[in-house]
């Protein structure tokens, strides 16, 4: 049955949630231990950031859309990663794990990644964005979010990931529905559209940063104590789910992507040799050389009312 | 407010008055039936006052304008709320034959507007004509007597041999469908209505919508408000407005040499022309028009951020463009903050975005525009044969030359169908459309006959009119009030001012069918003589 983006639009403005829909001092945050508050919160607070990163993603892709119904989709999805991030700072809050107002700041590879988008994002095609955010949505926040629910017994977190989760599992049904569009354009457009966006250097930049930012995020994840394979089962859910259909595969911005987490999830592969110096070198990143942070990403709030 | 927004005219219910027919006209008694109106003209704003005014002239003065409301005025009596102006200049937003010496700035603000239609309704002594807390509920055709016959909410009808529709296009307002409107506690003000009690000072305040008219809120509001949050749907293109004072030599100068004021028109007027190559047509000069808005917020919105959520992503002229200078500068005062979040719905005490937060407020101002009629029309229209007007129009209205309908007799539009301009004031059309039909009301009256335009002629005139919309920026892409859902454009005419006028310079009356005025009231006359 053909995907009805119309109804899916009806769908997400039916399941709206705001903050000020939780209780935040609801009891439960004890259950938070000291060995678990330590770790918690670096993980928290990439969590946060990574959605932040997806919400400029998809606001970038709104501007691409090719109709006025996935361009209100993916404003609501723009929105709505903000809104994520707006839990999981107030979250962290809840669990004592901000600075009195101060919100976390970024590691250096999400640093990257935010002064990419701001830069190149609304520049780059409906085509690279379209199969880049989904990845990021189901290895990292799939995956983490998954962890999530599964480790912390705060039932205000609980209640807070699965509004999350429902949110993430609409997106993701958007985002492939897209790909698979994506795979029915003509083979000449695809090339050309491909080559076009290689030919731009913003995309050798922003797969450079993506790079090391894949891996410290699998770094954190195993310092947490979390087991690596559920980010590789998330990857190789982005294949098998994206391969359900020919189209995707006829993308060849897909089949990089595709190839890459297959790549991310075999620890044997030099290419973790390469990854993981990049995470090494971008630690040492001169601050000096990064731009002010741009003002889209000092919005996030843990306040529900303002 | 858009100068578009500000032709129509509309109110909220008026108190009733006692008026109990329409004047009987000036050349007999008789006792059985009311005669009937030569004209009736529904709406007493701008398009209406101009119409009895060139109706005058010509010496017909049988009418009667039916208002709805207390005053004239229409939209200008109506839209009060702070900031409100005009955004053409006052000189080509009047009527040549009502010239005004006397504006206090280039661009002038709805007091002054309302107190110009005031003082034509004096000075051309048309306050006998106004029927005030006349709210029309329909007009219907009656062939046995070829007269129309236009019926009130809480009046006894009158008949009349022509009618005017000059209520207006944006004739009538209302909240916007947002979720949870009802339960929003707080004061609510719609832009068009606005509530002059309410104290804004040290409120917090919520303005949704960044149209014409809440660009133009928004600066006065954070001047007094504690906090004032905008929220933006879709940002329109904003060209720089500089609004000089009149000095009293100029005025001087126009009241002595009124040849003087007519150039500085037509200079307005063709300037304006020159516009249309950018705004109307979707050509290289369109980038050269997106590039003054680009730079105009360049040069006043310094953060990147805040410039991309304020860049419009549509053609520039395919929604209408903003005139402010203010706009941008009032977003950026301390006090006031821009929320492009989607709207998830009204709560209790606010906004509730998407974003997840809450955005608390003492009022809600709603510059959301105004209900359109593309596809109806704003009183139920029964033309020959019980024809509706509503269906006829249903999936988007259609006229010829904007004015008149094949099936519809004697019956005239103001701001009909495709007669908005995307570039120049809409007062350079109504009177355009104003001498248009008194010519042809004058030349029925004359010969004692009835007009209908030939539906081959109307159908004609229409597919070229589509053809050539399907190059202008309206029909570039953008959704906007200008199209109908089905994206028809209904509203605009693709075209300079100056082709638009010169189509209405005469009537050709091979485009109409002549037929015998058969009125009862005919032969009555007939008899007297």
């Amino acid at each position: 049955m053909a995907f009805d983006f119309d109804e899916m639009l009806v769908k997400i403005k039916d399941k709206q949630w705001a903050l000020a829909d939780i209780d935040w001092d609801a009891p439960g945050a004890e259950t938070i231990g000291p060995e678990l508050w330590t770790k918690l919160k670096p993980f928290m607070s990439d969590l946060m950031w990574i959605e932040n990163v997806g919400a400029r993603g998809f606001a970038a892709m709104a501007k691409k859309a090719p109709t006025d119904t996935l361009k209100e989709i993916y404003t609501y999805f723009h929105a709505e990663e903000q809104k994520h991030a707006n839990a999981e700072l107030a979250l962290m809050r809840r669990w004592g794990m901000l600075d009195g107002d101060e919100i976390p700041q970024p590691n250096v590879n999400v640093k990257l990644v935010i002064d990419w988008l701001d830069k190149y994002s609304d520049q780059t095609s409906l085509a690279v964005l379209g199969t880049v955010i989904p990845m990021l949505e189901v290895a990292l926040d799939g995956a983490l979010v998954k962890f999530i629910v599964d480790e912390i017994d705060d039932p205000v977190c609980q209640e807070v990931f699965k509004k999350i989760n429902s949110d993430e599992s609409r997106h993701l049904a958007v985002d492939f529905q897209v790909i698979e569009l994506l795979g029915h354009a003509t083979m000449r457009k695809i090339l050309v559209e491909t080559v076009g966006a290689w030919m731009n250097p913003s995309l050798i930049i922003g797969t450079l940063r993506y790079i090391p930012l894949l891996n410290k995020m699998r770094d954190n994840i195993v310092a947490m104590g979390v087991d690596e394979e559920r980010l590789y089962t998330a990857m190789r859910r982005f294949k098998k789910v994206g391969e359900r259909s020919e189209f995707p595969k006829r993308l060849p911005m897909y089949r990089f992507i595709s190839w890459h987490s297959g790549v991310v999830i075999n620890r044997a592969h030099p290419y973790h040799k390469f990854a993981d110096a990049l995470v090494r070198a971008t630690a040492k990143y001169p601050k000096k050389l990064l731009r002010p942070q741009p003002t889209w990403s000092k919005e996030l709030t843990y306040e529900p009312v303002a | 407010m858009s100068e578009t927004q500000l032709s129509s005219q509309q109110a909220p219910l008026p108190s009733h008055g006692s008026f109990q027919q329409a004047p009987l006209p000036s050349h007999g008694s008789f006792q059985q039936a009311p005669l009937p109106l030569d004209v009736a003209i529904i709406g007493g704003g701008f398009a209406g006052i101009g119409t009895a005014i060139r109706l005058k002239q010509k010496r017909i003065e049988n009418l009667a304008i039916f208002e709805r409301g207390s005053a004239p005025g229409g939209t200008w009596r109506d839209n009060t709320y702070p900031g409100a102006a005009c955004d053409i200049p006052s000189r080509l937003y009047s009527y040549s034959f009502a010239p005004n010496p006397d504006w206090s700035h280039t661009y002038s603000g709805s007091a002054e507007i309302l107190k110009y239609i005031e003082r034509m309704v004096d000075d051309f002594a048309l306050r006998p004509m106004l029927r005030f807390g006349h709210n029309v509920t329909g007009v219907h055709w009656d062939e046995a007597s070829s007269l129309w016959e236009v019926t009130f909410d809480d009046h006894p009808s009158v008949r009349a041999r022509s009618v005017v529709m000059a209520s207006g296009p944006l004739a009538n307002v209302s909240f916007p469908g947002i979720r949870g409107l009802d339960t929003y506690e707080g004061h609510k003000i719609h832009s068009a209505r606005w509530d002059h009690e309410f104290d804004f000072t040290g409120k917090k305040v919520a303005v949704i919508g960044t149209g014409a008219s809440g660009v133009q809120i928004v600066p006065e509001l954070v001047k007094v408000a504690q906090s004032v949050k905008v929220f933006q749907r879709t940002p329109g293109w904003a060209l720089p407005r500089t609004n000089l004072t009149t000095r009293r030599t100029t005025k001087d100068l126009y009241r002595k040499f009124p040849a003087a004021q007519s150039i500085a028109r037509k200079a307005w007027f063709w300037g304006h022309e020159s516009v249309a190559l950018g705004v109307v047509w979707n050509s290289p000069l369109t980038r050269v028009v997106e590039a003054v808005g680009k730079l105009h917020l360049r040069r006043q919105v310094r953060d990147p951020w805040l410039r991309r959520q304020l860049t419009p992503d549509f053609r520039a002229g395919c929604k209408r463009l903003l005139m402010t200078s203010e706009f941008y500068p009032a977003l950026q005062r301390d006090n006031c903050t821009l929320v492009t979040w989607p709207i998830a719905r009204l709560a209790p005490k606010g906004i509730r975005t998407v974003e997840g937060i809450e955005h608390q407020a003492d009022v809600i101002v709603f510059a959301t525009g105004f209900d359109v009629s593309k596809t109806g029309t704003p009183v139920p229209i029964t033309g020959r044969d019980g024809r509706v007007l509503a269906d006829e129009w249903s999936s988007g209205a259609k006229a010829y030359k904007s004015i008149s309908v094949a099936g519809y007799p004697n019956m005239y539009f103001t701001f009909g169908p495709n007669s908005g301009p995307g570039h120049s004031s809409a007062l350079v059309y109504m009177e355009a459309q104003i001498d248009y039909l008194v010519d042809a009301i004058s030349h029925a009256i004359a010969r004692n006959s009835v007009l209908e335009v030939r539906a081959d002629k109307q159908s004609e005139y229409n597919t070229d009119l589509q053809r050539r919309l399907q190059r202008t920026t309206w029909n570039s892409g953008c959704s906007s009030w200008y199209l109908t859902e089905d994206g028809f454009n209904a509203t605009m005419f693709p075209g300079f001012a100056s082709q638009y006028v010169g189509q209405l310079k005469s009537v050709n009356y091979d485009d109409y069918t002549v037929t015998e005025y058969r009125a009862r009231v005919t032969a009555a006359r007939a008899a007297t003589v």
